[in-house]
């Protein structure tokens, strides 16, 4: 397959920094083009003629539309030459899968619940409310308007609050846990669930200092610091327009 | 390589993980345990690992391999196809295996929950097993068992499985006789988790002819029949255990 290669990404982050860092790892140019998320820019029509679902990443490779931010990394693995970023061995392979499913479907969405009650709710409640409001009409997927909703209007109940928090403080617990066992998340060789869970983890130091940190959970801020010495990781966040992205600055600190 | 599959009644992710072992002809030893009644918490010989407590599928079968216990139907297949040179399960072009890992992935994620909500609704399991570490499944254990359905959820399950029969409907609009290009792993997983809705769901098989003859083809495939004759009770497509949880974020 060959042709141009253009990805639509916010920051380097969550999904969006999924394929952005597994194509930079791999070597492949494309062009960026960024949507700016907490402008809806993703559920405008230019973007929904790409992913009429209109979440964000997705990529276009020719003629092709590919979503969907794990499967994507995949394929960019599968479809250029560059170093390979899945192991050779089989049973790596599916521990590599099982690791980016239980960090996109377990602990992601309870980091999204949080991060969207705390950042990005307050941030909408100061603009104004009727364009707010005729922005979530128009989006498309009808869970995701109810979760902007809540999002906006503070409307996350005191019990899933406490349920995310549960899962995230879990969720570091067997990351450290699983990084204590291996140099890389998932297998001998850096892989796409070193990126996946980059993506997910790499904000947890500066956000919850008190958890992860290198008394407590030394073998993740190893694997943290690993990552984000890597050129790729380096370049990605460089896309990144927002001050989101400084969260990697506490990363440059060495071990005390 | 020793491998032990350790598979409930052929039945939602069991079922796709025996069709993809017998499609694929690598040989892993067949255990049969009773997930319906928790045997996995504890019955599985010697494997204690985060991916068994906390498989995103939950109560689904374990491929222990060299003592490695796996789990997650989609990706056992993964296995068992990269284990076969990995392109019998899967098609071989890059983009056309990002088809069916998008597809595995929306199935799982939107249908394999309302399923499995529908079914354990319907044929509640008896106990809460012992020994569940992960707390969020050993909740969806509580409320089967309990039998508190919330009707809104059951309500949402019945939607969310008729836009799955309505996708399957539309991909097979051109006439084609699978999902992807020759059967395999969209095929065995979506069959798995559809083909005992029509008496929980009944009004999302309605009108949908194309959908109908595919799982009759699904059903009479060799792999399928040989996983389904594994039965240990006459309607295996009714016996369920609490699966995915409902999405808890849009
Ligand atoms: N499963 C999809 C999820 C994509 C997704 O939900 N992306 C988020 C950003 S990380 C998004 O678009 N959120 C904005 C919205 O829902 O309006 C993937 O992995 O690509």
């Amino acid at each position: 397959m060959t042709g141009r290669v253009t990805l639509y990404h916010w920051e380097p982050n969550a999904n969006s920094g999924k394929p952005m860092l597994a194509l930079v790892e791999k070597g492949v140019s494309f062009d960026s083009h960024y949507l700016d998320m907490l402008g809806f820019d993703h559920h405008r029509p230019a973007y929904l003629a790409i992913n009429p679902e209109g979440t964000i990443p997705a990529m276009t490779h020719g003629g092709r539309v590919l979503t969907e931010s794990t499967a994507i990394m995949e394929y960019v693995d599968e479809a250029f030459a560059g170093p390979p970023l899945m192991p050779a061995d089989p049973v790596e392979r599916w521990r590599v899968r099982w690791w980016m499913k239980f960090m996109d479907q377990w602990l992601a969405p309870s980091f999204s619940m949080i991060g969207w009650s705390v950042f990005v709710g307050p941030a909408m409640r100061q603009r104004d409310p009727a364009e707010i409001e005729a922005a979530i009409e128009r989006i498309p997927l009808p869970e995701r308007r109810t979760s902007w909703r809540k999002a906006v209007y503070g409307l996350f109940g005191e019990e899933e609050m406490a349920e995310s928090r549960r899962r995230v403080a879990l969720g570091i617990d067997l990351l450290e846990a699983e990084l204590g066992k291996r140099e890389w998340l998932a297998s001998d060789g850096f892989s796409l669930a070193d990126i996946n869970g980059f993506n997910l983890a790499y904000g947890l130091p500066a956000t919850r200092p008190e958890a992860v940190n290198d008394q407590q959970t030394p073998n993740l801020i190893r694997w943290l610091r690993a990552i984000y010495a890597r050129p790729a990781t380096r370049a990605c966040w460089a896309l990144g327009r927002t001050d989101m992205a400084k969260r990697l600055a506490v990363l440059e600190e060495q071990p005390a | 390589m020793n491998a032990i599959l350790y598979h409930g009644e052929p039945n939602g992710p069991s079922l796709a993980v025996l069709a993809a072992a017998f499609e694929t002809g690598v040989q892993v030893a067949l255990r049969r345990i009773d997930l319906a009644a928790g045997e996995r918490h504890g019955g599985i010989p010697g494997a204690q690992a985060p991916e068994l407590d906390y498989s995103v599928e939950g109560e689904g079968p374990v491929l222990v391999v060299d003592g490695v216990a796996m789990t997650d139907s989609v990706f056992l297949a993964c296995y068992l196809d990269d284990v076969a040179g990995g392109a019998i399960l899967r098609p071989a072009d890059p983009y056309a295996r990002w088809q069916v890992m998008a597809w595995c992935r929306w199935l799982v994620e939107r249908v394999a929950p309302a399923a499995a909500y529908l079914g354990t609704a319907a044929m509640p399991p008896r106990t809460v097993p012992v020994g569940i570490a992960n707390a969020d499944l050993a909740e969806r254990w509580e409320q089967a068992v309990t039998g508190r359905c919330d009707a809104a959820l059951l309500a949402d399950s019945r939607a969310k499985t008729a836009a799955g029969v309505t996708r399957v409907e539309a991909q097979l609009a051109d006439g084609r006789d699978w999902l992807f290009g020759a059967i395999g792993l969209a095929d065995f997983e979506t069959y798995g988790w559809l083909c005992g809705m029509a008496p929980l769901a009944a009004e999302a098989l309605v009108g949908r002819p194309r959908t109908a003859a595919w799982l009759a083809r699904v059903k009479a495939h060799p792999s399928v029949a040989r996983a389904l004759a594994l039965a240990t009770v006459p309607e295996p497509e009714k016996v369920w255990a609490p699966g995915p949880e409902i999405n808890r974020w849009g």
